[in-house]
């Protein structure tokens, strides 16, 4: 390996999906010098995948109010969310939104030429009334069309991008201050060192990090893992969320739009079964309930099929014309892989895993915090955004359509907190000599040659692991044998080795260090939901069935070093209203 | 089930001198799979094989290759139904990194020269452009490109000329900001594409509509193109 | 015969010339078939007509500029070398002004107001 080159920016940002490329946006209007790395093309980031929406009270369709969304938010979360962001996030909504759409994304559009809202799972309005329409959407594409539009921007402002450089880690000094990071070349295979007074990790989530997941091979919680190993804790990994329609079996993901537009589930019986697990929202109730609904008949033999093991998602009346104006994507998904026309027949679905509520925790400005004996501090020259971070916004579940809205909200609140830092902090620390050994000693690791175990062989064993010890239902026994087996996974995870030592264009070495991540981030996961005895949100436990605010109101802090759990609490006190404390979450 | 025999395109520059075609047979073929999904499974068995993949689902458009002669993406190409063996090439024309991964900088370069983004030069209102549904649908089947790369690298008039047609997908992308109600940028646009060379390289050979993965009609996105620069000069 | 008509003039006037020398050629091809066999003189009275000289100077015009478009697109396409391509482009353009010359000329000498 040659002696790395080095290069200097104001600001890194690792990850060009949407949180990245809004913060890099607002960056390079500001003028910063600002390098985006990232190990796909941009457009290909998994922010293209979403589909359904993103959530403002612009009240285009119903009448509505951010402060309702925020309700529902923070209801939607198991009030585990921290309410000050939740507002924040709410608050921003509408004009975020509204510059999207300056920008360019072609939203759907209602008669009158406003942006298209449909309704979403957990929206209400009057604070827990009627079912709101919030999800502003641009057919049922509203992720791609972001991306692109975000991108395009991008181009406009002539931000700098590595196109398929892989992050390796975080350069951190003596003093704690995060100096930006050692990324690979892709294509040559040479490291390269990035010195930036601000970085931005916006890597998304962890989605492979099961075996049937609605995520793209490359959502591997790389920022994650890097943050873990800088020595900084992860917030609230034990909350994953399943997505109640995933294609069963294959996972690719179907809206909440689908339902959103109508659609509505059925078992074995053809029976509405979502009428009694939520009586008032029904099928439009929040994901974590959804899902656990469906895995409910599923596991008490009212699944349909051969082997009883999905439940069907009923479109056919919604009629070929509606299907095609506002889920034209969703239509071609499922005659592709299924082969079956959705406008005549029921969809196959099942609770599929899908997003990272936990992550890097950070305030509201993005900036990454960590405990100290008293309250937090935060790291200097280190942010995160979107999927990756944990502000926490979405607390023990995330409502559909606050994800898009998350990463916009929250690229922009960090682009605009590392302008500010940036005019403090004018020069580059000196980078200590020894601090790309670590990283470079990372990538060298793979260099071993010799028979060993594969990485494909070990990433089908962790993903099938997880998938069963740390699913939608757990319990004592079966996470304390999860725990066991991921920690032996990540034992073996030192008998890796690789075959192909080429430097050019070395997918397999990227597969490896993505595995590293995985297995860093199950450890986390796992150990997280080990300890939480209660049952709130994504996290359900069928040994501890109810919520305990009294013993569980707080998030967890996972951290690397002997992987020790800590706790902070809960921000109640939002920003300018009135706090909603906990209360039993009917919907 | 059945064995499935393909003969893929592998070449790594710091190995060997020239490109070679790799025989590999796939045991146990279930059915509903995917042609990415057999490279993966190849993968495991050879893993030096290269490639790009990612969603899986053909949003992101990464696994664009050239598949039994017609470009495609894998991920939602069936395995039922192709010819064997399967013949699996990189997309043609642009620069090999390795196996199946191309250098897609010139067509990169080609969808930044077309200016792919909105202009507005009004002051923006406080609230959204209002924009009806009508003029909203003139964007169905333009805003959809995932820049796979299919149709331009399929495009003969693109492989006689890459440097300076500027190719489908980025066409695609011009007529998809000309026909936006909200760009103001029109004259703007359609002088940038005027020449012998940005957009009248197309002789609507159409093979970019025959393998563009998303259904898209680029060739009638051009020829709108030609409409609107018509109706500009009278 | 440029006369900045690179791109969307070339592209309009092979268009429009096309559809003209199809018409013509159907017209012609219609009179050959159903028109009055004719003697060598009987030919050149035709063709000193006024209005059939004009016709037959569109035509001339249309099928020079229709064949230098076509040639300079499948040049374009298929010589990559520049030397060659300007030499080929130059050598078509002074054939098909010699040609309009001399139909120009042709017209001339047989034209009777």
């Amino acid at each position: 390996m040659n002696k790395p080159e080095y290069r200097r920016f104001d600001t890194l940002v690792i990850g060009a999906g949407g949180g990245g490329l809004r913060a890099a946006l607002q960056l390079a209007r500001a003028e910063a010098n600002v390098a985006v790395v990232s190990k796909v093309f941009p457009t290909r980031s998994h922010t293209v995948a979403a589909q359904g929406g993103i959530n403002a009270a612009l009240g285009n369709v119903r009448p509505d109010n951010w402060h309702w969304h925020m309700y529902d938010t923070v209801k939607g979360s198991d009030y585990l969310g921290d309410q000050d962001a939740i507002e924040y996030m709410c608050r921003s909504a509408a004009h975020l939104v509204y510059e999207l759409e300056h920008a360019g994304v072609p939203f759907s559009r209602l008669e009158n030429g406003k942006i298209y809202q449909r309704p979403f799972g957990g929206q209400s309005m009057n604070f827990g009334g009627e079912q709101a329409a919030r999800t502003c959407a641009a057919a049922d594409r509203t992720g791609h069309a972001m991306l692109h539009t975000l991108y395009q921007q991008n181009i406009r402002a002539k931000t700098h991008f590595f196109d398929e450089y892989f992050a390796i880690d975080l350069l951190r000094d003596e003093e704690g201050f995060i100096l930006g990071a050692v990324v690979l070349d892709i294509e040559t295979g040479e490291p390269l060192v990035i010195e930036a007074k601000t970085t931005l990790i916006a890597t998304g989530g962890a989605g492979q990090l099961f075996r049937t997941n609605t995520n793209a091979h490359i959502n591997t919680g790389d920022g994650l893992a890097m943050a873990l190993r800088a020595g900084l804790p992860l917030q609230d990994m034990e909350f994953f969320q399943f997505h109640p329609t995933g294609i069963a079996g294959k996972g690719m993901l179907i809206t909440e739009g689908a339902r959103g537009e109508g659609g509505y589930l059925v078992n074995k019986d053809g029976e509405r079964f979502m009428e009694r697990y939520a009586p008032h929202a029904k099928d439009l109730a929040s994901r974590d309930v959804v899902s656990r609904a469906i895995a409910t008949e599923v596991r008490e033999g009212r699944g349909c099929g051969p082997n009883g093991d999905y439940v069907l998602l009923k479109l056919d009346h919604l009629g070929e014309e509606v299907l095609k104006k506002r889920l034209p994507g969703i239509l071609d998904l499922i005659r592709t892989f299924l082969h079956i026309d959705p406008a005549k027949e029921p969809v196959p679905v099942f609770p599929t895993a899908h997003y990272t509520m936990g992550g890097i925790p950070t305030n509201r400005h993005g900036q990454v915090v960590a405990p100290v004996e008293q309250g937090e501090e935060v790291i200097p020259g280190l942010y995160a955004a979107g999927e990756c971070a944990c502000v926490s916004v979405h607390g023990a579940n995330r409502l559909g359509g606050n994800s898009l809205l998350d990463i916009v909200v929250f690229g922009r609140a960090a682009g605009n907190h590392i302008i500010e830092y940036l005019r403090e902090n004018r020069y580059h620390r000196p980078l200590p000599p020894d601090a790309v050994d670590r990283p470079l000693a990372r990538l060298a690791r793979w260099d071993r040659k010799g028979e060993g175990e594969s990485v494909a062989g070990l990433r089908a064993e962790l993903q099938a692991t997880m998938e069963e010890y740390c699913g939608v239902f757990r319990t004592q026994s079966v996470l304390d044998e999860g725990v066991a087996k991921i920690l032996e996974l990540e034992r073996r995870l030192d008998d890796v080795r690789l075959q192909d030592h080429s430097r050019i264009f070395n997918t397999a070495r990227i597969e490896a260090l993505e595995l590293e991540n995985l297995v860093a981030l199950a450890v986390a996961t796992v150990v997280s939901a080990q300890a939480r005895t209660e049952s709130r949100g994504a996290h359900s436990r069928i040994d501890y069935p109810e919520r305990d605010d009294v013993h569980w109101l707080k998030h967890t802090l996972f951290f690397r070093e002997d992987r020790r759990l800590e706790y902070k609490p809960v921000t109640l006190k939002p920003l300018s209203v009135e706090s909603f404390p906990p209360k039993e979450r009917v919907y | 089930m059945a064995s499935m025999r393909f003969r893929i395109y592998r070449y790594n520059p710091e190995t060997d001198t020239g490109p070679r075609m790799q025989d590999f047979v796939l045991e146990d073929v279930q059915p509903g799979m995917m042609l990415r999904d057999a490279l993966l499974r190849l993968k495991e068995q050879d893993e030096t094989l290269t490639f790009r993949h990612s969603c899986g689902e053909g949003v992101c458009g990464s696994d664009a290759m050239n598949i039994n002669g017609t470009n495609g993406l894998a991920c939602i190409t069936p395995l039922a139904g192709l010819k064997e063996p399967v013949e699996i090439r990189p997309v043609p024309k642009l620069p090999v990194i390795r196996d199946l991964v191309v250098d897609m900088d010139e067509f990169y370069h080609h969808y930044r020269s077309v200016k792919p983004y909105l202009i507005v030069h009004d002051p923006e209102p406080e609230v959204e452009f209002l924009q009806s549904p009508q003029e909203r649908e003139k964007l169905d089947g333009l805003y959809e490109c995932i820049l796979c790369g299919c149709c331009t690298t399929f495009c003969p008039s693109f492989w006689w000329n890459p440097g300076k047609f500027r190719g489908p997908a980025a066409l695609l992308q011009a007529c998809r900001f000309l026909v936006d109600s909200r760009d103001q940028a029109t004259a703007e646009r359609l002088e940038d594409l005027e020449g012998p060379y940005r957009l009248f390289r197309c002789h609507t050979i159409m093979n970019c509509v025959n393998v563009c993965p998303k259904g898209l009609n680029p060739t009638a996105a051009i020829n709108t193109i030609k409409r609107l620069m018509v109706k500009d000069m009278i | 015969m440029t006369f900045r008509a690179q791109g969307l003039r070339a592209w309009l006037l092979q268009r429009l010339s096309a559809a003209y020398l199809a018409l013509f050629t159907i017209l012609a091809v219609g009179w050959l078939l159903f028109g009055e066999p004719v003697d060598y003189a009987a030919w050149r009275q035709l063709l000193g007509t006024p209005w059939i000289s004009v016709l037959m100077a569109l035509f001339f015009m249309a099928l020079f500029f229709h064949a230098w478009v076509g040639i300079r697109d499948v040049l374009m396409d298929y010589v990559p070398h520049l030397k060659l391509r300007l030499f080929l482009l130059i050598a078509v353009a002074v054939l098909l002004l010699a040609l309009a010359i001399w139909s120009a000329l042709t017209l001339v000498s047989v034209y009777r107001p």
